[in-house]
C-alpha cells in the first residue's frame, strides 16, 4: 500500500493536470479543454486522500525508495508529527482552493498554465513537507520557486489593472510604485534564487561534512562541534537565507508584496499552506532534529536563534505595520501573513530556551493561521470579482448581499488575531507564555515585539473586515451567482472551529496544552488588548489624520527603493565592472596577444637581411658561445 | 646491403647516360630506387618503401621543368635515398658519417640549379652546410674519441658539436639564418628536395651515432638540446604568422618542425621512450618530406587541388586521422613518458600556433584541380598522408629495428 500511495501522493496532481496543460497548447479557450480543470482538482483530491490517510493511520518513521544508495542519497520520506499533519494541511487547503478555482478561473486565458502549475505547486509543497532528505527537500523547494514565478505572473500581459499592485502611475521619487503581473513574477523568482544559492553551498556543506543529507540522522551536535562557532554561524545563516527568503522575512519582503498580482487563489494557497510556509516549516523541521536546547554547549548556536528571534519579531512588527495602512486588500493580507510568519520564526526560535514545545505552538500557528488566512484571500478574491475593484471597498449593504462571505470573514478574523476566546487565543496564549518565559534570557524585547504586533495586527484584520463590509468606500456590485466559491471558504473557514474544538476538548495531546496557558492572566490581559485594538479598527478603519503616515506605511516604509533601486543600481554597478573585465578580456585576446605575437613575428624576421656576413655573425656567435660555456661551464 | 652497393653503380651509369639520354637517366634511377627494395627484413621494407616514395616524388618534382643539369639531379636524389637507405643497414661510425656526406653534399649542386638559378644563394647555403658537416664530423670524432679515452669535457665539446651541427644542417633556430633566404630565392623545384628528403639522414646520423657513444652525461646535456628545440620552435612558428610569402612561410615551418624533432632527442637518457621518440622523430620526419616536396612543387605551378593542399595542411597541424597527428603524438608520449611533461605543452603550444599559417598556405596554393604532374605528387603524398587512417603502431617496430642496424 504504502509503495503505491506515496509516489502517487506527489505525482497524482501534476499527472492529473498535464491533460489541460497540452489541452490548451493545442486549442486554447476551447470548452472542452476548460472541462479538464475537474480533472486537475480531481489529482489535489487524491492527494488530499492520501494526505489525510497517512495523518490517521500511518505509524511515526522513516520510508525510503532508493535512488542513489552509493551516494547516500535516497527518497527518505519522514512520518512525524510535523510532516503529518503540514501535509494534511496543505492537501486540504490545496483541494480547496482548487474547487474554488473552478469557478474563479473560469474564462480565463491561460487555464493549461494555470493548473499546470498550480498542481505542481501543490505536490512540490507535499515533496518539501515530507522529505528527509535535504537534496530532495530542494528539488520540492525549487518546485515551489518555478511555481511560484508561473503562477504570480501568470497574467503575463499586464492588460488588466485589476492585477496590478499599488496605484498605477504613482511615482515616489524615480520609482514606480505600482507593479504589473510580469513584474511580480519577475521579483518572486529573482528574490527566492538569491536566497536558494546560499542554501544550496549549506546543503552541500552539511552533505561534504557529514556524507548523509537525511535530517532526522544527522548528528547536529557533532557537526556543529567540528565546525565551531565560525563555521556554525556561517552554515546556518547560508541556510537560513533559503527560508527567509521563501518566508518573505526583512529584507525580503518586497516580494511578497507584489506576489499579489497573480491569481487570487495563488495568492491564497501561496499565503497559507504552500511556499512561505515552507521556509518556516522547514526551520522547524530543521529544529526539531537539530534539538538546539541541548546544544546549550555548542558555540555558535545562541547565536544563530537569537538571530532567527529577533528577525522573525521585528519583521512581524514591521508587516502588522504596513498592513494597517494599505488599502488594497491583497497587499493587506499579505502584509500581515508575513507578520504571522515572523510571529512563527520568532516562536520557534524561542525553541532553543524553552525547548520542543516553542516549535509545537509556532507549528499551530502556522495551522490556525493557515485556514484563517486562505479563507480571507479567498474571500478577497470574491470581492474583487463582485466589485471589480481590489481597492477596500463596500459597506452593510455589501454585506448583507454576501453574508456569507461577510460571515466568513468575521469568524476567520475573529479567530486568527486571539480575541478570547477562540482559536488563535488558545495558541498565541502558548506563543506569549513561550517569549514570557525567555525573558531571563534574552530581556523583554521580544515580548514588547510580540504584544504591539498583536495589537497592530488586530488592528489591521479589523480594517479589513470594516473597509469591505461596513465602512468603506463606495463599490459597483456585479454578483454572478457564484455557488462553489462560497462553499470553498465555509468550509475553509469550518475548519478554525474543528481547530477550536480539538484545542478546547484537549483530544490532540499537544493542543490540550494551551488551554492551561490561556488561563494564565497576563495572556488574557493581551486577549484583551487584542479585542479592544479589534473594535477601534472595526469602529475607525481609516483615520484622515493620520494619511501621511498611512501613506508611509503603505509605501511598506520605502522598501520597494531596496529592492527596485539600491539592489539593481549595485547590480549595475557589478555589471559595469564585469563589463570593465570583459572589456580587458576582449583587448588581451583580440589585440594584445596579436600585437604582440606580430611585434615578436617581425622581430624574428628582422634578422633576414640578406647578408652572409650577419648571419654569419650571428650563427657562429651563437656556435662560439655554446662552445666557450660548455667548456667553462666544466671547468 | 649487396643491392644498395649495385643501386650505387646503377647511379654512376645513369650519371653518364645522362649525357646522352634524360630518359635513359630517369630509368636507372628508378631502378637503383627500386633495387633498394631488396631488403632482408620486413621491418626495413616498410622504411625504404617510404623512402623510395619520398625520392619518387622528389625526382617527379624536378621533372616539372627542366634545368640546367636535367638528368644529372635525377642521379643526385637518388643518391640521397640511397644513402638515407644505407644508413639504416649500419652502425659503423665510419659509415655513418659518409651516408652523412653523401646525403648533404648533392644539395650543393641542387640548390644552384632551376630558373633562378642564384650564386648568392648558394654561396649561402654552401657556406652554412660546410660550417654544419665541419662541426657535425669533428663532434662525432669527439664521442668516438670518448669511447675509448673517456673525458667529460671532450665529450661534452663532442656533444654539443654534434648537436649545433645536427641544427645548422637541417635548420634549427638561432642558427636558421640561412634557411628562409634559401627557401625564398631558390627555385621551388630544388628546394622541394632540399627541404624534403636531405633532412632524414642528419637525425638518424645524430640518433645513431649518440647511442652508440652514450654515456651518463647525456642526461645532463639533454638541456641544451630542449633548449635548441625551444628556440627553434617558437622562432618558427611565431616567424611563419607574419610572413607573407608561401615558400617563406614553409621556411619558418621547417624550422619549427625541425624544431619538433629536435624535441625527441632529450629522450635520449629514457631507454624506455627512447624507440617511441625516435619512430615520432622518424614518423614527423616523413610527414616533413612529403608534404614539403608537395607543398614547393605547387609552388612552382602556382597552386594545385584544393583538397589536397587542404589535406597535406592539416596533417601538418596535427589532426587525426593524418600521419602527422601519429607523428606528434608518439612525440608527445615519448616525451610525457620521459618525464618531459613541460616540453610537451610547449610543444602543442607550437602545434596551436602553427594552426593559421598552415590554413593560410593551403588557401593561398589552393585552386581547382586540373590533371597534371604536380596534382599527382600532391595525390600521392595525401595518401602517403593517409595511410595512418589505421593507428601505425607497425611504425615503432620499423624504428627499433632501424634504430639497432642490421
Amino acid at each position: 500500500m504504502m509503495e503505491y500511495e506515496i509516489p502517487l501522493l506527489f505525482i497524482a496532481p501534476v499527472i492529473c493536470s498535464l491533460p489541460i496543460a497540452f489541452a490548451w497548447v493545442r486549442s486554447p479557450g476551447a470548452k472542452w479543454a476548460e472541462k479538464l480543470a475537474y480533472l486537475s482538482v480531481f489529482g489535489l483530491f487524491i492527494s488530499l486522500v492520501i494526505a489525510l490517510h497517512i495523518l490517521f493511520t500511518y505509524q511515526e518513521g522513516r520510508y525510503t525508495i532508493q535512488w542513489l544508495p552509493e551516494y547516500n542519497i535516497n527518497f527518505v520520506f519522514i512520518f512525524d508529527y510535523l510532516s503529518k499533519y503540514m501535509g494534511a494541511l496543505t492537501g486540504i487547503i490545496a483541494f480547496l482552493i482548487g474547487v474554488y478555482g473552478l469557478e474563479y478561473m473560469k474564462g480565463d486565458y491561460r487555464l493549461g498554465w494555470y493548473w499546470f502549475f498550480f498542481n505542481m505547486f501543490t505536490a512540490s509543497m507535499l515533496l518539501v513537507v515530507y522529505s528527509d532528505n535535504l537534496l530532495m527537500l530542494l528539488i520540492g523547494w525549487e518546485g515551489l520557486g518555478l511555481a511560484s514565478w508561473g503562477l504570480i505572473g501568470h497574467w503575463f500581459r499586464d492588460d488588466d489593472e485589476i492585477s496590478y499592485v499599488g496605484t498605477v502611475g504613482r511615482k515616489v521619487g524615480p520609482l514606480n510604485m505600482f507593479w504589473p503581473p510580469s513584474m511580480g513574477g519577475w521579483r518572486a523568482i529573482s528574490t527566492i534564487r538569491t536566497g536558494d544559492m546560499p542554501m544550496f553551498f549549506a546543503v552541500a556543506a552539511i552533505y561534504a561534512l557529514t556524507g548523509t543529507l537525511d535530517i532526522s540522522q544527522i548528528h547536529w551536535g557533532g557537526l556543529f562541534h567540528m565546525i565551531g562557532y565560525g563555521g556554525t554561524v556561517l552554515l546556518c545563516v547560508l541556510f537560513l537565507m533559503g527560508p527567509f527568503t521563501k518566508s518573505a522575512q526583512l529584507p525580503f519582503s518586497e516580494w511578497l508584496m507584489t506576489a499579489m498580482t497573480g491569481p487570487t487563489t495563488v495568492s491564497a494557497l501561496l499565503h497559507s499552506a504552500t511556499m512561505v510556509a515552507a521556509g518556516t516549516y522547514v526551520f522547524m523541521r530543521m529544529s526539531w532534529y537539530i534539538q538546539p536546547w541541548n546544544l546549550h554547549s555548542m558555540p555558535g548556536v545562541e547565536v544563530v536563534y537569537i538571530f532567527v528571534l529577533f528577525v522573525g519579531l521585528i519583521s512581524a512588527l514591521y508587516g502588522a505595520s504596513v498592513a494597517t495602512g494599505c488599502r488594497e486588500r491583497k497587499v493587506l493580507l499579505a502584509a500581515s501573513t508575513m507578520s504571522s510568519l515572523g510571529l512563527m520564526f520568532g516562536c520557534a526560535a524561542a525553541s532553543y530556551w524553552f525547548g520542543k514545545f516553542a516549535i509545537l505552538v509556532a507549528f499551530w500557528y502556522l495551522i490556525t493561521h493557515a485556514f484563517a488566512k486562505a479563507t480571507l484571500f479567498l474571500v478577497a478574491g470574491h470581492l474583487i470579482h463582485a466589485t471589480h475593484d481590489r481597492f477596500s471597498c463596500g459597506d452593510l449593504a455589501l454585506a448583507k448581499r454576501m453574508k456569507v462571505a461577510f460571515a466568513a470573514t468575521i469568524v476567520a478574523t475573529v479567530f486568527l488575531v486571539g480575541i478570547p476566546p477562540f482559536t488563535a487565543y488558545w495558541v498565541k496564549s502558548g506563543m506569549d507564555e513561550v517569549i514570557h518565559h525567555i525573558a531571563h534570557e534574552v530581556g523583554m524585547a521580544p515580548l514588547t515585539l510580540l504584544i504591539l504586533t498583536s495589537l497592530l495586527y488586530s488592528a489591521a484584520l479589523a480594517k479589513f473586515m470594516s473597509q469591505n463590509f461596513i465602512k468603506g468606500p463606495g463599490y459597483h456590485l456585479h454578483l454572478h451567482g457564484e455557488k462553489l466559491m462560497p462553499l470553498a471558504y465555509a468550509t475553509m473557514v469550518s475548519m478554525l472551529v474543528v481547530l477550536l474544538y480539538e484545542i478546547l476538548t484537549g483530544t490532540e495531546h499537544v493542543a490540550g496544552h494551551f488551554v492551561e496557558m490561556g488561563y494564565v492572566s497576563s495572556s488574557f490581559i493581551v486577549g484583551l488588548g487584542v479585542t479592544a485594538a479589534y473594535v477601534i479598527g472595526t469602529y475607525k478603519p481609516s483615520i484622515s489624520a493620520l494619511s501621511k503616515l498611512g501613506t508611509f506605511l503603505s509605501d511598506r516604509m520605502e522598501m520597494p527603493f531596496l529592492n527596485d533601486y539600491i539592489v539593481p543600481g549595485v547590480g549595475w554597478v557589478i555589471a559595469w565592472l564585469v563589463g570593465l573585465g570583459n572589456s580587458a578580456i576582449d583587448w588581451f585576446c583580440h589585440r594584445g596577444i596579436p600585437s604582440a605575437f606580430n611585434r615578436f613575428s617581425r622581430s624574428i624576421r628582422s634578422i633576414q637581411v640578406g647578408y652572409l656576413r650577419v648571419y654569419l655573425k650571428i650563427a657562429l656567435g651563437f656556435v662560439m658561445l655554446v662552445i666557450v660555456v660548455s667548456a667553462m661551464g666544466w671547468w | 646491403m649487396e643491392a644498395v652497393v649495385a643501386s650505387i653503380l646503377l647511379l654512376t651509369v645513369a650519371a653518364a647516360v645522362s649525357l646522352k639520354s634524360e630518359r635513359g637517366a630517369i630509368w636507372l634511377s628508378v631502378a637503383a630506387l627500386a633495387l633498394l627494395l631488396v631488403v632482408p627484413r620486413i621491418e626495413l621494407l616498410m622504411y625504404s618503401m617510404l623512402i623510395v616514395a619520398i625520392a619518387l616524388i622528389n625526382t617527379a618534382s624536378l621533372t616539372v621543368k627542366r634545368n640546367q643539369i636535367t638528368g644529372v639531379d635525377y642521379s643526385l636524389v637518388a643518391l640521397i635515398a640511397v644513402a638515407t637507405m644505407y644508413i639504416a643497414y649500419t652502425n659503423n661510425p665510419a659509415f655513418i658519417l659518409a651516408a652523412f656526406v653523401l646525403a648533404s653534399v648533392p644539395t650543393y649542386i641542387l640548390v644552384m640549379v632551376g630558373d633562378r638559378a642564384n650564386v648568392n644563394v648558394a654561396i649561402k647555403y654552401i657556406t652554412f652546410m660546410v660550417l654544419a658537416t665541419v662541426l657535425f664530423l669533428i663532434g662525432a670524432f669527439l664521442l668516438f674519441y670518448t669511447e675509448y679515452y673517456p673525458s667529460e669535457i671532450l665529450y661534452t665539446l663532442g656533444f654539443v658539436m654534434l648537436i649545433l651541427g645536427l641544427g645548422m644542417e637541417v635548420g634549427c633556430a638561432p642558427m636558421h639564418e640561412w634557411v628562409p633566404d634559401v627557401f625564398t630565392a631558390a627555385d621551388p623545384l630544388p628546394v622541394s628536395v632540399i627541404a624534403s628528403i636531405t633532412k632524414i639522414v642528419p637525425f638518424v646520423a645524430a640518433y645513431k651515432i649518440l647511442i652508440l657513444t652514450s654515456s651518463p652525461l647525456t642526461a645532463h646535456l639533454t638541456l641544451f638540446v630542449a633548449f635548441i628545440a625551444v628556440v627553434s620552435m617558437f622562432t618558427g612558428n611565431i616567424g611563419a604568422l607574419t610572413a607573407r610569402e608561401t615558400s617563406r612561410i614553409l621556411a619558418y615551418s621547417t624550422v619549427a618542425n625541425m624544431g619538433y624533432i629536435m624535441t625527441t632527442l632529450v629522450v635520449l637518457s629514457s631507454q624506455n621512450y627512447l624507440y617511441l621518440a625516435f619512430a615520432g622523430a622518424l614518423l614527423q620526419l616523413i610527414v616533413n618530406a612529403v608534404g614539403k616536396a608537395s607543398f614547393f612543387t605547387s609552388i612552382k605551378v602556382d597552386g594545385t587541388s584544393t583538397p589536397l593542399m587542404y589535406l597535406i595542411a592539416m596533417s601538418f597541424i596535427g589532426l587525426p586521422p593524418f600521419m602527422g597527428f601519429y607523428s606528434k603524438l608518439f612525440i608527445l608520449m615519448s616525451l610525457v613518458g620521459a618525464g618531459f611533461v613541460w616540453l610537451a605543452f610547449l610543444l602543442i603550444v607550437n602545434s596551436a600556433i602553427s594552426i593559421p599559417y598552415y590554413v593560410r598556405i593551403a588557401r593561398s596554393l589552393a585552386r581547382p584541380t586540373i590533371p597534371g604532374r604536380a596534382t599527382a605528387i600532391a595525390f600521392v603524398a595525401s595518401i602517403i598522408m593517409l595511410i595512418t587512417v589505421i593507428p601505425p603502431n607497425w611504425f615503432v617496430d620499423v624504428a627499433t629495428y632501424l634504430i639497432g642496424g642490421v
